[in-house]
């Protein structure tokens, strides 16, 4: 499989501290690769290095095949960044701004206007292009940002967590635009906070922690890392705490946990655990109002490596 | 073309500024020259004297009596000094002449009498004061030498009456190039202003972080990118010059198609480049668009105060005037000042002001290269 992109031995330091140490990874072409990690994780920083708008202490980057240098135009003109912030102008309507930006790729004013059609459609902006930024949700915003960021068909996509604070409907939105990049042939690099976009959209994923790699591989091979098999969840109204030892004596169970009268008892294996766990609390006259069994997310799996949940 | 056009969409949004400050350029720069027009205007007039005469009317009590009468408006009064005093304060008579007994043969006798007067102390009863001297003065000379009442008399009157012939040769019109120079004094505040603001607001815009990370990003060379930046708003600079330009030839009329003309011109034109450069500085080192208007207050309306934009040079205080010393504006306005008053203009005329630019064009030079290196502090993210 073609690479795009090939990081060796990554390092960037701040004066002491070091906010990548040592990456290697690659981004194989027509996949989404999507990049977690806690706040401070090395995440942005590593996207700035690939882009050089940062300077990085050791190690080598290439993007299509060649090295990644701050004057590279010709590798520049084939990607496409949506920045987490909104970057648009507030002077401009939404098809202007999308106009600029793709202009700053496309001379051709035919096939920019096509492009920027295209972009447009893409995020479901068709009926806001005259709209100035102003007079957009914060949802519509985020797609119009994206258009900015992808007018110009690039072949190379870093989109660093696009969907943050967007209504359900732009979230959905902005998932099927990616997904439509990607079945045009994109390649692309995906931030994100929320675990279920990851589930949804990305071939393979990397969690970063304090600027290191501790995870790669799909989601399925990923989830295999989790030490646990299941996770049931009970909601009960004020249960006796002295319950909770006793259920944690109970066969399989791993870890038991109380809180919001919420019951959480994870299993490291078993079968029938479900089964087990309703008998028991029938047996013991324990009422409950929901019980749900959970395959382990790849939120569990974030917090056996790194010790801290994902938004943290 | 793509960074013009949205230059031009950006420009577009903040039109109202250009407005507002070429409306102030008119009403304020053209209520100014209207000011200037009236304190030029002269109305010949003659002072308004009362004659006392305690001497016998003949010889040379006579003549004087003769000679007033022709160069005043002889008021006639009750002599009675309370009388007088009340006309001298509502300014009924601006100079009383009270002339002794026996004037006359006192003077023939070379006891040179005193006259008594009483005035107002204004310009008009200066003007009589002025009357009455010569008089005696020639009266005097002569009377040394001439001891014939009637030939003393003759040769008084002679004199007297040789008129000098006065030909003004300064053709300049202190009038037209007063409104031009206060005309061009307000401009400095609107060129200055009106530069800042907008220059600002579009930097502001192009400049944001955000979006200069997405411009860094891409495939369009960012030094090639500035380059069109400063040419778009150089462009606008010269188009606001030429608007002013065209304003003034409108408001001050066809002293600007004369040589003086030209050099109000090419003066504004420099100190035009010099705002733009100050622009282009502040704009780099300014993101956050609510403090642009500050600015504005601060730099166009505090230099064109101390410079003298909206008060003549002359009325600002010695204090004030050092301090504009390190102000572009102090230059530019200091050519338009010597301009107003330039009779001739030639090499050594035109020193003064040719340095004046040259110390314009300097300032600008400081700003570009203060401009460069903010700039390229500016240029690397993170």
């Amino acid at each position: 499989m073609k690479n795009v992109i090939e990081v060796k031995n990554l390092i960037k330091e701040y004066k002491e501290i070091k906010a990548v140490d040592n990456l290697s990874f690659e981004v194989h072409e027509g996949e989404i690769l999507g990049l977690l990690g806690p706040n401070g994780s090395g995440k942005t920083t590593t996207i700035n290095c690939l882009l050089s708008l940062l300077n990085y202490s050791s190690g080598s980057i290439k993007i299509f095949g060649k090295e990644m240098k701050p004057d590279s135009y010709d590798i520049k003109s084939k990607i496409g960044v949506v920045f987490q912030e909104v970057a648009v102008f507030d002077e401009l309507t939404v098809y202007e701004n999308v106009d600029y930006f793709c202009g700053l790729y496309i001379d051709n004013k035919e096939t920019r206007k096509k492009y920027i059609e295209d972009a447009i459609n893409l995020v479901g902006l068709e009926s806001f292009k005259n709209f100035y930024p102003k007079k957009l949700s914060g949802g519509l915003l985020r797609r119009l940002n994206i258009a900015c960021g992808i007018a110009h068909k690039p072949k190379l996509i870093f989109l660093d967590e696009p969907t943050v604070a967007v209504d359900p409907q732009s979230r959905n939105n902005i998932l099927d635009g990616i997904k439509k990049l990607r079945d045009n042939g994109a390649t692309i690099v995906y931030t994100t906070h929320y675990m279920e976009e990851v589930e949804i959209l990305c071939d393979r994923v990397i969690i970063l922690d304090k600027g290191k790699i501790l995870a790669t591989g799909t989601t399925d091979e990923l989830k295999e890392l989790a030490k646990i098999e299941e996770k049931i969840s009970i909601e009960i109204n004020d249960l006796d705490i002295n319950y909770i030892d006793k259920i944690k004596e109970l066969k399989n169970v791993d870890y038991v946990k109380y809180s919001s009268n919420i019951l959480v008892v994870t299993y490291k294996k078993g079968k029938n655990n479900l089964v087990e766990i309703m008998e028991y609390l029938k047996k013991n006259n324990i009422k409950y109002n929901k019980i749900y069994s959970e395959r382990p997310t790849l939120n569990d799996v974030f917090l056996e490596l790194t010790g801290k949940e994902l938004r943290d | 073309m793509t960074v013009f056009k949205t230059f031009l969409k950006i420009l577009n949004k903040n039109k109202f500024i250009i407005i507002l400050y070429t409306l102030f350029l008119i009403f304020f720069g053209g209520f100014n020259m209207q000011t200037s027009e009236h304190n030029t205007n002269f109305v010949a007039s003659k002072p308004d004297i009362m004659i006392v005469n305690y001497d016998e009317e003949k010889g040379i009590t006579k003549d004087l009596i003769k000679y007033i009468e022709e160069n005043s408006n002889v008021v006639d009064l009750k002599n009675n000094e309370d009388a007088i005093n009340d006309a001298l304060f509502y300014r009924d008579v601006n100079y009383v002449v009270y002339i002794p007994k026996n004037y006359n043969k006192d003077f023939m006798d070379g006891k040179n009498p005193e006259i008594e007067i009483k005035s107002t102390g204004d310009y008009q009863s200066s003007f009589a004061e002025m009357l009455l001297s010569r008089y005696i003065k020639v009266a005097n000379i002569y009377q040394k030498s001439i001891n014939s009442e009637e030939e003393l008399i003759s040769k008084i009157n002679e004199t007297l009456s040789k008129k000098s012939e006065v030909e003004i040769t300064s053709k300049l019109d202190t009038n037209i190039l007063s409104k031009a120079t206060f005309y061009y004094n307000f401009a400095n505040y609107s060129i200055m202003a009106c530069l800042i603001y907008v220059i600002c607001l579009i930097l502001a815009s192009f400049k944001d972080i955000k979006i200069q990370k997405r411009t860094i990003i891409s495939s369009t060379n960012y030094k090639t990118l500035n380059r069109k930046i400063l040419l778009s708003n150089s462009l606008f600079s010269i188009i606001l010059w030429m608007i002013y330009v065209v304003l003034s030839f409108i408001l001050v009329g066809d002293i600007m198609f004369s040589i003086h003309g030209i050099f109000y011109l090419i003066n504004s034109f420099v100190f035009t480049i010099c705002a733009t450069t100050i622009a282009l500085f502040i704009g780099n080192i300014v993101s956050n668009k609510n403090t642009i208007s500050g600015i504005v207050n601060v730099i166009a309306l505090g230099s064109s105060f101390l410079c003298g934009a909206f008060v003549p040079m002359e009325w600002l205080p010695d204090g004030v005037i050092k301090i504009a010393h390190i102000l572009p504006s102090y230059y530019y306005i200091s050519n338009n000042e010597v301009l107003k008053t330039l009779e001739l203009i030639n090499l050594n005329t035109i020193k003064p002001i040719l340095l004046n630019i040259i110390i314009v064009l300097s300032f600008s030079i400081m700003f570009i290269i203060l401009t460069n290196i903010v700039s390229k502090r500016k240029q690397k993210i993170g």
